[in-house]
């Protein structure tokens, strides 16, 4: 294996790790927030990516992809929010609410799923890249697109942080993930709170897919595999920390794209799936995990 | 201010407290008195709108806080009935209110620094006028605040947690103040500084509704006592003369007790 050779897995698996991460941050927001899992995770990517095509089919080249970006994620948030209010707002004080929102969140996926086939037909689709062309970082040339994708990862990731630091909204949200009654008791109103988690949630996994659309084919339930990573990169990383699934997340790809040169593509998830078992049986709380989850 | 009418609650099936009638006046101390279990805490989380009440009314400035009505029985057990029965009462309400409630061994956010939590504190006044002063209050009341300011709640002592309650509390500049058990578990030196801290929100003339299970500390404190036995207000306590040890028991237990 030459330098360039090694150069090149290690950048795509960077990509992919930015994307995991982005991916991964609103299951783990969801999960610290709400205190459940949300398997309609993969259908928010792929709704996303196909409102952005959509919208991508009435503009051209940059601006087109960024104002189709935009839409998707607004509507996403949108979405994620009012879900809320159908998937697990009713169950909320359901002695067993994380199974009922395993399998409300999974109806969720399926009909979203299906809502996308007959919307848009089962035919791939691709949206048009936000740059094309090679850009040179560090004296070698990568694909521009996949830097573009990188960098709007890691900012949006960056700003998510920031918001839940620094914003009055975002210590409210981590209040009320850490002391339901207590936030209550200050006033706070939880149930929106909690919506707009999941709305954020549904807004990072939209911004992923966007950025999946471009890079790859999409068709109406390729969700599957985004979900199943985030779920690899969370319990990978554990959720003690915001940061804890991002590490996890480019551990990831970066191990990904390796064993995908090594092994091949078939052999891939065995490989993250096996490393995943072994990081639970050694520490499971996962790699940066605490007993605790917070945001 | 306050008017709690014929109020009962618990949690649904089980009935904690009956009947309860409850005024506090203007610039009035309320104590409630009564042993562990017997439903002080359940009737102060119900007033305070975290809880549902089951029947009666709640009052606060002759505002209603609670939906009017009983609350209506749940017919089947295979029902989510939260699916479209809203909440009878809400918590916000009664904190946009001025009505405000410092739980019993509040965990507060364990992960938040108290420079954080003191920061989303003042969202509970709502708009009412005085938080710069509170906040002066707050952090004259307790020096603590600013030297851990930047230390994690999780970090705290259990006095060190409780005095971040209190001033949370504070900052919602309250109309009404709820203190339940503030020196509950806490080492007899802290209780003192509590106690003293109360005294002065007292005097800064903020109505109270004080819990405790010590009589000594409620006396000092309170313009009125009430003996809450059996998830109901059983008898006042004249506070002017200290009750002993045997009338407490007489009152608590009636004859048995002898």
């Amino acid at each position: 294996m030459t330098f360039e050779t090694f150069q090149f897995i290690l950048a795509s698996g960077l990509i992919l790790g930015g994307l995991y991460a982005l991916m991964a941050i609103g299951l783990s927001v969801v999960w610290t927030t709400l205190d459940v899992f949300n398997f309609a995770h993969g259908a928010f990517v792929a709704l996303g990516a196909y409102i952005a095509w959509q919208v991508a089919q009435y503009g051209e080249g940059l601006w087109g992809f960024v104002f189709a970006a935009g839409v998707s994620v607004g509507l996403m948030f949108v979405l994620g929010f009012i879900l809320h209010f159908c998937l697990i707002k009713p169950f909320e004080k359901r002695p067993n609410i994380v199974l009922l929102a395993v399998i409300t969140t999974l109806a969720a996926s399926v009909v979203i799923e299906s809502l996308i086939q007959l919307v848009w037909g089962p035919r791939e689709k691709q949206i048009s890249p936000a740059v094309s062309g090679r850009i040179e970082v560090f004296g070698t040339g990568f694909v521009a697109n996949d830097v573009v994708a990188l960098a709007v990862a890691l900012a949006a990731l960056a700003a998510l942080a920031l918001f839940l630091r620094r914003t009055g909204t975002g210590r409210a949200m981590r209040a009320a993930a850490q002391n339901r009654e207590a936030a209550e008791a200050m006033g706070f109103n939880v149930t929106v709170l909690y919506a707009t988690a999941l709305g954020i949630a549904a807004a990072a996994a939209a911004l992923a897919g966007v950025f999946i659309g471009s890079l790859r084919f999409i068709n109406p339930s390729f969700g599957a595999d985004p979900l199943m990573k985030s779920l690899i990169v969370v319990i990978f990383g554990g959720v003690a920390k915001f940061t804890s699934p991002i590490y996890a997340a480019f551990i990831l790809g970066v191990v990904e794209a390796f064993s995908i040169y090594f092994l091949g593509l078939y052999w891939s998830p065995a490989v993250l799936f096996g490393l995943m078992v072994v990081v639970l049986l050694v520490k499971p709380e996962g790699l940066f995990g605490h007993r605790r989850k917070t945001l | 201010m306050l008017q709690v009418t014929g109020l009962s609650g618990g949690y649904p099936p089980v009935s904690v407290f009956r009947d309860v009638d409850l005024t506090v006046g203007e610039d009035e101390a309320v104590g409630l008195f009564g042993p562990n279990g017997h439903g002080k805490s359940t009737l102060l989380s119900t007033v305070a709108g975290l809880l549902d009440p089951w029947r009666g009314e709640i009052r606060f400035d002759g505002r209603r806080l609670n939906a009017p009505g009983d609350m209506p029985a749940r017919l089947s057990r295979h029902v989510n009935y939260d699916l479209f029965r809203p909440r009878r009462m809400r918590a916000r309400h009664a904190v946009r209110a001025g009505l405000i409630y410092v739980m019993q061994g509040n965990r507060l956010f364990p992960e938040m620094t108290v420079d954080e939590v003191l920061g989303i504190a003042p969202k509970a006044a709502m708009g009412r006028a005085g938080v710069g002063e509170m906040y002066d209050l707050a952090h004259d009341l307790f020096p603590v605040l600013r030297r851990r300011r930047r230390s994690k709640i999780r970090y705290l002592s259990g006095g060190e947690r409780q005095m971040v309650s209190i001033a949370v509390a504070l900052l919602a500049v309250p109309r009404l103040l709820i203190l339940d058990e503030p020196t509950l578990g806490l080492a007899p030196r802290l209780r003192l500084e509590l106690a003293e801290a109360v005294g002065r929100i007292r005097e800064a003339g903020t109505p109270l509704v004080l819990v405790d299970q010590n009589i000594e500390f409620l006396t000092g404190l309170v313009d009125r006592l009430h003996l809450f036995v059996n998830g109901t207000i059983a008898a006042e306590i004249d506070r002017t003369e200290r009750p002993s040890h045997e009338s407490i028991m007489t009152l608590m237990f009636g004859g048995a007790a002898r």
